[in-house]
């Protein structure tokens, strides 16, 4: 049996408003559950609101990665949209039939990638982008001739809609990223395990079941993760988290017998869950920050509503 | 003519079972079954029950006539009494289990025909000690886990110290499960409620390691154990521990077990796929429950606070000598079934009785 081509994440870009609200803001608008001290001692800070649309968003972050990357638009084999809300798959108007106006075709043509196939991904909640990654990994393995996927992911939640969400503070943003084959590849994918349970498919009924289910559950993802990585939690250079609370990953910490030294943090407080681009940005920042050296193997957790618990081992 | 017993708190979980043990038996003529709120269900010709409160003063809350009655008569008195709440507050458990103890003792002394008092306790009187906790020991400086613990702990002194005016023995009780025949759970108790917040997917972490010992009676052995030590077996000055002693449950292996009954007799389960709850240490265990009454929602808190008041006693992981106690209950031929044995048949009780058909959001709401 031949080897399997050597996959990974080589380019990554972003894209938030330039405006922070505060959490005293958002209060005062009405947009928190709990009051702005308590979610502050939490560990956030401010979010990041945006007026544009998802697939505006959408389309400047992958704009930005192609001028990054320096891709050739002609080159990419496939593109997956991800959008964690119904709003982020239709670019809509008024009539019905705008719900079929979908925002990966849209992306596809705006942006050149004529030979790329679109894919959308939802109904994954704030884990879409890894597992969008995980599909384009798949999809480059089962097809030989094909050696780049972008992945782009966009959400922009309502106007007046409450920014708090079990105990986390959400802001709008979008993230693009490149998946590729090279030889060496950077931030190869060395493990990725998604595990879903239906039976909290109900983000409003099952609130606190999620809240009770979230940690013992992303200690056994994470635990296999690692073990299908042929590696263990002390080989970790960083842990790349999804931004909910800071409280939170304490605890999962705990779970996970370990200090919070290897955690990369500071975008809790800066720019709070960026619903399904969290470890992506910061994968994008701590590299740019020189945290991440060659060779380092990096952990990326999240959930997402649905419910679903994933993790990715990368090898920088 | 056989023992006339007093037997308080005969409402109550280990109470209730007594009566018939104690009714049943041939050197028992006759039980005055006291019961404050919850009176008493079981009926038999040697039964009277009478109502009182422990809280009153030495008079018990009763009758001058039923008081002079009991006086005149009882050999041997059973102090089940208590208020069985971690989560109550001090100066309540207290009230109860202290007070109602030291008003007991002066009832006692005005008792001529009184044999012996026997006072149930608990093994949790341990507190936060850690390791092997002989059946004698008793003072130490290394706190509570709850108000409970504190309070019994407390009336243990109390007793001893009135051990010289009143024949006392002390029986501590490890955490009463459930019948080892039939798995029937009279009362729940603490444990109970918390592998409900298990089934229902509501207990995400419980504090101590895989291997900390958990120790576990069963409630007829129990009650067996507490009318023999009572009756054929007084020892005035003694202390017996009626426990699992050596065989124990780890919490792994009692988590591995309740999931097991779970798929088992609930096949509709499976398919929750809900987690086995994580054993983590104190700190994060503390710092979950803090973050919960920081910010959780009524239920969660609910779930929570059933759990915070017991379970923080796993990681002082402890094993409870009973050898006295079991040489004493040999003579009679009581011996305990293996805890691996009765566990899962009350585990099967429960999920088979309908209790976890009540939902937690009830139970939350009506507090």
């Amino acid at each position: 049996m031949a080897d399997l081509p050597q996959i990974g994440v080589s380019c990554v870009e972003y894209v938030l408003d330039s405006n922070s609200v505060s959490l005293e803001q958002l209060e005062t608008r009405g947009l928190l559950v709990s009051s702005a001290d308590r979610l502050r001692a939490f560990g956030f800070s401010e979010v990041k609101l945006s007026s544009e649309t998802p697939h505006e968003l959408a389309n400047r972050a992958a704009q930005k990665l192609l001028e990054a990357g320096d891709i050739d638009p002609l080159s990419v084999d496939a593109v997956f949209y991800v959008g964690a809300t119904p709003a982020s798959h239709a670019v809509g108007s008024p009539a019905a039939m705008s719900a079929f106006n979908y925002p990966v075709a849209w992306l596809q043509y705006e942006l050149g990638m004529s030979r790329a196939v679109a894919y959308g991904v939802s109904q994954l909640g704030c884990a879409g982008l890894m597992t969008a990654v995980s599909s384009a990994r798949d999809y480059l393995v089962s097809r030989p001739q094909a050696s780049r996927v972008v992945c782009v992911s966009s959400d922009v939640l309502p106007e007046g809609c409450k920014r708090e969400m079990i105990y986390n503070v959400i802001s709008d943003g979008a993230c693009a990223l490149l998946v590729e084959k090279s030889q060496p590849p950077r931030n190869r994918i060395l493990a990725y395990r998604q595990l879903t349970k239906g039976y909290y498919w109900d983000s409003i009924a099952r609130k606190n079941e999620i809240a009770a289910a979230y940690f013992p559950t992303a200690q056994t993802v994470i635990r296999e993760t690692l073990a299908e990585a042929h590696t263990d939690l002390s080989e970790i250079a960083w842990i790349l988290p999804h931004n909910v609370s800071a409280r939170s990953w304490e605890i999962l910490l705990g779970l996970l017998e370990t200090g919070g030294e290897r955690l990369f943090t500071q975008n809790i407080s800066k720019i709070a869950h960026v619903i399904a681009a969290d470890n992506w940005i910061n994968l994008k920042d701590a590299t740019s920050l020189g945290k991440v050296r060659p060779g380092d193997r990096l952990l990326l957790f999240t959930f997402g509503f649905g419910a679903n618990w994933a993790c990715m081992v990368l090898e920088h | 003519m056989g023992h006339v017993v007093l037997l308080t708190g005969a409402g109550g979980m280990v109470g209730e079972a007594l009566v018939p043990v104690l009714a049943a038996r041939a050197d028992v003529s006759q039980i005055f079954a006291l019961a404050h709120k919850a009176g008493v269900r079981v009926r038999h010709e040697n039964v009277i029950p009478i109502s009182g409160n422990l809280q009153a003063g030495s008079d018990l809350g009763m009758s001058d006539d039923i008081q002079g009655q009991i006086r005149d008569r009882v050999s041997v008195i059973i102090h089940a009494a208590a208020d069985t709440r971690f989560s109550a507050p001090l100066t309540e458990s207290r009230a109860a289990n202290v007070e109602g103890a030291r008003n007991l003792l002066s009832f006692a002394v005005h008792c001529p025909r009184l044999r012996g008092l026997v006072a149930l306790s608990t093994v949790h009187v341990a507190g936060k000690r850690t390791g092997l906790i002989s059946e004698d020991d008793l003072e130490h400086c290394e706190g509570f886990v709850n108000s409970y613990e504190q309070s019994k702990y407390e009336s243990e002194l109390l007793l001893r110290q009135s051990m010289p005016e009143v024949p006392i023995s002390i029986v501590r009780l490890s955490t009463v499960f459930g019948s080892s025949v039939s798995g029937e759970v009279g009362k729940y108790a603490a444990i109970h409620h918390a592998l409900r917040l298990y089934y229902h997917s509501l207990a995400p972490m419980i504090p101590g390691t895989a291997d900390s010992p958990v120790d576990l009676v069963a409630l007829d052995f129990a009650a067996s154990a507490v009318a023999h030590l009572a009756t054929e077996h007084f020892e005035p000055g003694r202390t017996f521990q009626v426990c699992g002693g050596a065989d124990v449950l780890t919490v792994g292996k009692m988590l591995e077990l309740t999931r097991q009954v779970f798929l088992q007799y609930r096949p509709s389960w499976r398919k929750r796929r809900i987690a086995v709850p994580a054993i983590v240490d104190l700190p994060t265990f503390n710092l979950f429950v803090a973050s919960v009454h920081e910010l959780g929602d009524h239920l969660l808190q609910h779930s929570v606070s059933v759990i915070e008041h017991f379970a923080p006693q796993l990681a002082y992981p402890k094993m409870y000598d009973d050898r006295h106690c079991a040489g004493a209950l040999e003579e009679a031929n009581l011996r305990k079934d293996p805890v691996s044995d009765f566990y899962p048949k009350v585990v099967r009780w429960l999920v088979e009785s309908g209790w976890a058909d009540r939902t937690i959001v009830s139970e939350a709401v009506l507090g």
